[in-house]
């Protein structure tokens, strides 16, 4: 929809996959335990670095949230041989860009530059997977800086203190998934230095890290380069993974937030999903682009269009911080839609539930799942068409799959999926008694009167 | 589907450790030359431009339509009426439903959608490259028998009247709505947005009438990038449809003076507003403009980016904001310069003076030679990077026709980055980007915040709308 290209922090890629473009890559492993990814492409000549560490906000223990949130602001503080301020002067006056970003299971840093400075964006990712400057005035810098994010994105804005600090709590019963990933400002503030070099010890080591570059690079020099700045960061024991169990309790549950800064009431629903690459996964993956994928998806044909009670929506797989690629059990396939007050969140949440249910009750039509097919096939291919994004599917299937490959594979199962089991899938997953609903209703102040 | 696929365990390449220098990066060799794939140019005999970009990478095509019918075009009390006729010419024409338009854009591949800046219409499409003939049909279609149906126009208003309320909700986009009105004055690049009263008064006719003035192919550029057909197959599709698309006299480019840029204050009141935006802005250079390359570098130094000073002094050093940058932005005859940030309350006198100082310094002081050359590499290197997509592509070239560009502009992008001088941004900082003449515009909560603005001067209050 053409009018919030604005209105949502953490953007949702389209869910999507290809037959048509295949990713060419090389794996391999250093002795340390850091996993390798190279592809070549030298279309353009550009290089994209993508460093993914094995960490995120489900890693954090009570009275330590948003520390992997923290943590990805001291990454850019300075390290030995890169002091404070010189990552991003390095990559920028070299001709590059970069960021990095926190999710519920890993926290990335990437880089894209010209094709002949992939050895400096190297050089820079080691040295502070190697030797980061935890020091109490970077610590005090940087939790300020989040404190001023929260304060910017999520305090001053519409909807995304309901989407990222409420919905997790709704959706979820085990705290591992369910509190904010941005953190309380009492954690952030308790943090001590210690905490925080604990915590990079644990998780920022060679052997629970991905790095994979793509684009216009020589392999073997890649790989030298690669042997020579991180070949010898020490590993240390693999940190253990945080049990995310759900309870066993998936009764419904529905929640009211006041938005102080909304103006237009929205509803979010949310359905636990499957298991990540099983059948149905692929399944309810397919439910979701029939639902919500183009204009001539099922959600804004009956309910922007024929209902018009709906404006504006968006669903995915692990919404509203994964899409199909880094959806990982438990998760949930979740539908944010921002409605016309003229419908109360019920009856939305209701319109919502009897399109899922038609999902269930009838077979797709042939020629409806074929254009959901083309659609979906389509939009991996534009998706590909960078080199970082490239470098992030790579990446991320790596992580969570142990195979690169499966980038260039999961098209195959997404498009093989048939009518009956979507059918199964919808009726399994998408019922009433098992959902969670956020009503968002606005609670705005009045302003003042006009004048001097 | 066969792949290759190679596994490497261990290390390919052994290099000894204790021999690796890490204390600073690494030399590297110099970039190869990089030429952007070649675009063609032809005009068909009714006046319709076509630019095109053979890229065989991927087996996609993407296509822009663009109008010099952006929203300058909109009558006074009609704001809103481009982006409403954008919007709504593909949701119905002579032989086609909203819905088939949809379902036949998803069928092959693609996706349709109209927007307009303030310079352009855009009718935006692209498909899987097997399909560029069903692409072609349907753009073609939508550009010239869209028939704005009652009901679609109905659900248009209703919708877009949320969706400004939604709109309105963001304090980044009460500023800007705010700071344009200041800047352009009367111009029509000060009404890019609806309002609610505007959004009521659309009706089929009012859209119709807008489509039949300006949607002409003398007054348009087709640019399709992608796996296109041959060039003979290519010229046939086009002629089929668009050949006989009636060439139309054309009104004049509506424009008005632009004010002189003076010293203002004003705060947008927002209650409950945990933080300010601040907005320091006024009439900025267009890219036909001799001095846009200096400028461009010089507002690069100052705000673009994390190396810039913005970001080092205003977030790095003083913690003040989260997100502080400058920009100018540019339209085909006028540009907005403005430098902006989001502060907490209790520093909004503080921040805004480092910020208007920062403005100061420079007109004050020509830039460092590092951070020249830093921010030269910094544009070149990016401009590269960011043409990777054909959509990335797309919208350069939209720019470059709707703005009136040669076609050497992105050729000649780099070269004119790194030719520019220390004295150039130096005289163009003192003329665009030195704060003296540039109005103030805060969103925030009034009862918080006007005592420390009133340090700069006079404060008009106005609500947020």
């Amino acid at each position: 929809m053409r009018f919030f290209s604005t209105l949502l922090a953490a953007a949702v890629a389209l869910p999507c996959l290809a037959a048509d473009v295949r990713v060419p890559f090389e794996k391999y492993k250093l002795n340390n335990g850091l996993r390798v990814i190279l592809s070549r492409d030298a279309s353009v000549p550009v290089v994209s670095i993508y460093v993914l560490y094995g960490v995120g906000a489900r890693s954090e223990e009570k009275g330590r949230t948003g520390f992997a949130h923290l943590f990805e602001h001291m990454m850019f503080q300075g390290s030995a041989n890169a002091p404070k301020g010189m990552h991003f002067k390095t990559v920028e006056s070299n001709g590059g860009s970069l960021n990095g970003s926190t999710h519920p299971d890993f926290t990335d840093y990437y880089e894209t530059l010209p094709a002949n400075k992939l050895a400096v964006g190297l050089w820079l990712e080691a040295d502070r997977m190697r030797s980061l400057a935890i020091t109490q005035e970077n610590l005090d810098n940087q939790k300020e800086a989040v404190k001023q994010e929260r304060r910017l994105n999520f305090d001053n804005r519409p909807y995304n203190t309901a989407i990222v600090d409420k919905w997790p709590e709704v959706a979820f019963g085990n705290w591992q998934s369910s509190h904010s990933i941005i953190g309380s400002f009492e954690d952030l503030n308790a943090a001590s230095v210690d905490d925080v070099a604990k915590f990079f010890k644990t998780y920022y080591a060679p052997n629970n890290a991905v790095l994979c570059v793509v684009g216009d690079l020589n392999p073997a020099e890649a790989k030298k380069w690669i042997e020579m700045y991180f070949g010898d960061i020490p590993p240390q024991p693999q940190p253990k993974h945080p049990d995310l169990t759900e309870p066993a309790d998936r009764s419904p549950r529905s929640e009211v937030y006041r938005d102080p800064h909304a103006r237009v009431p929205a509803v979010i629903v949310g359905y636990p999903g499957p298991k990540r690459r099983s059948p149905d996964f692929y399944a309810l993956w397919m439910a979701d682009v029939l639902l919500s994928g183009g204009d001539s998806s099922r959600l804004q044909q009956s309910l922007v269009k024929g209902k018009q009670s709906v404006i504006q929506y968006e669903a995915n797989l692990g919404w509203p911080f994964a899409g199909p690629a880094d959806y990982q059990d438990p998760a949930v396939y979740a539908v944010f839609a921002l409605h016309n007050p003229n419908f109360t969140g019920k009856q939305i949440v209701d319109q919502l539930q009897e399109e899922f249910d038609k999902l269930g009750a009838a077979p797709v039509e042939a020629k409806e799942l074929e254009r959901a097919r083309t659609f979906l096939r389509a939009a991996r291919i534009k998706e590909l068409q960078s080199t970082m994004a490239r470098a992030r599917l790579l990446a991320q299937h790596e992580y969570f799959d142990g195979d690169p490959g499966v980038l260039s594979t999961e098209i195959d199962r997404a498009l093989a999926v048939s009518s009956a089991q979507i059918q199964a899938a919808a009726k399994k997953y998408l019922t009433a008694g098992k959902r969670a609903v956020l009503t968002i209703v606005p609670a705005p102040k009045a302003p003042a009167k006009e004048g001097q | 589907m066969r792949r290759v696929v190679m596994f490497f365990l261990g290390a390919a390449v052994a290099v000894c450790g204790q021999d690796v220098d890490r204390s600073k990066p690494p030399e590297t060799p110099p970039l190869g030359a990089f030429k952007l794939p070649a675009m063609a140019e032809t005009t068909l005999p009714n006046g319709l431009t076509v630019v095109t970009v053979r890229d065989e990478r991927f087996p996609l095509v993407t296509a822009r339509l663009a109008f010099g019918a952006g929203s300058r075009f909109d009558p006074k009390n009609q704001p809103g009426l481009a982006e409403a006729v954008a919007a709504l010419l593909t949701e119905g024409t002579k032989s086609r439903k909203s819905r088939q338009i949809a379902e036949e854009a998803a069928e092959i591949g693609g996706s349709l959608s109209g927007s307009a800046t303030p310079d352009a219409l855009v009718i935006a499409g692209s498909a899987l490259s097997e399909h560029t003939a069903r692409l072609l049909a349907l753009m073609a279609d939508v550009a010239r028998y869209a028939s704005f149906p009652a009901d679609e126009v109905a659900l248009y208003k209703q919708n877009r009247k949320q969706a400004l309320l939604a709109q309105r909700s963001e304090s980044s986009y009460l500023a800007n709505e705010k700071i344009e009105e200041i800047v352009f004055g009367d111009h029509p690049y000060a009404r890019q947005h609806p309002t609610p009263e505007s959004i009521d008064a659309l009706t089929p006719e009012t859209l119709a009438q807008f489509r039949d003035r300006l949607l002409a192919p003398n007054n348009a550029v087709l640019i399709l990038i992608g796996k296109l057909p041959p060039p003979g197959a290519l010229r046939k599709l086009l002629e089929a449809r668009f050949g006989d698309w009636p060439t139309r006299g054309v009104p004049p480019v509506p424009a008005a003076p632009l004010p002189e840029p003076k010293r203002s204050i004003t705060l947008v009141d927002r209650p409950g507003s945990v933080q300010a935006d601040v907005h320091v802005g006024r009439l900025g250079l267009t890219r036909r403009d001799p001095e846009f390359f200096p400028l461009l570098v010089g507002n690069t130094v100052l705000g673009g980016g994390t190396s810039s000073r913005l970001f080092n002094h205003i977030r790095e050093e003083k913690g003040y904001a989260y997100s502080v940058y400058s920009y100018n932005e540019a339209h085909r005859d006028a540009a907005l310069f403005s430098a902006a940030m989001q502060v907490r309350n209790e520093v909004v006198e503080d921040a805004t003076r480092s910020l208007l100082a920062e403005m100061k310094r420079m007109a004050a002081e020509p830039v460092t030679a590092d951070e020249l050359s830093a921010t030269k590499n910094y544009l070149s290197g990016n401009f590269v990077i960011r043409l990777q997509s054909q959509e990335a592509l797309a919208a350069q070239i939209v720019n470059l026709k709707t703005m009136g560009l040669a076609n050497d502009y992105l050729e000649m992008y780099t070269t004119r980055v790194r030719s520019t001088e220390p004295d150039q941004i130096l005289k163009v900082a003192r003329k665009v980007i030195a704060p003296d003449h540039a109005a103030i515009v805060v969103v925030g909560d009034a009862q918080k915040i006007k005592p420390a603005l009133e340090k700069f001067g006079a404060v008009q209050v106005t609500p947020a709308r």
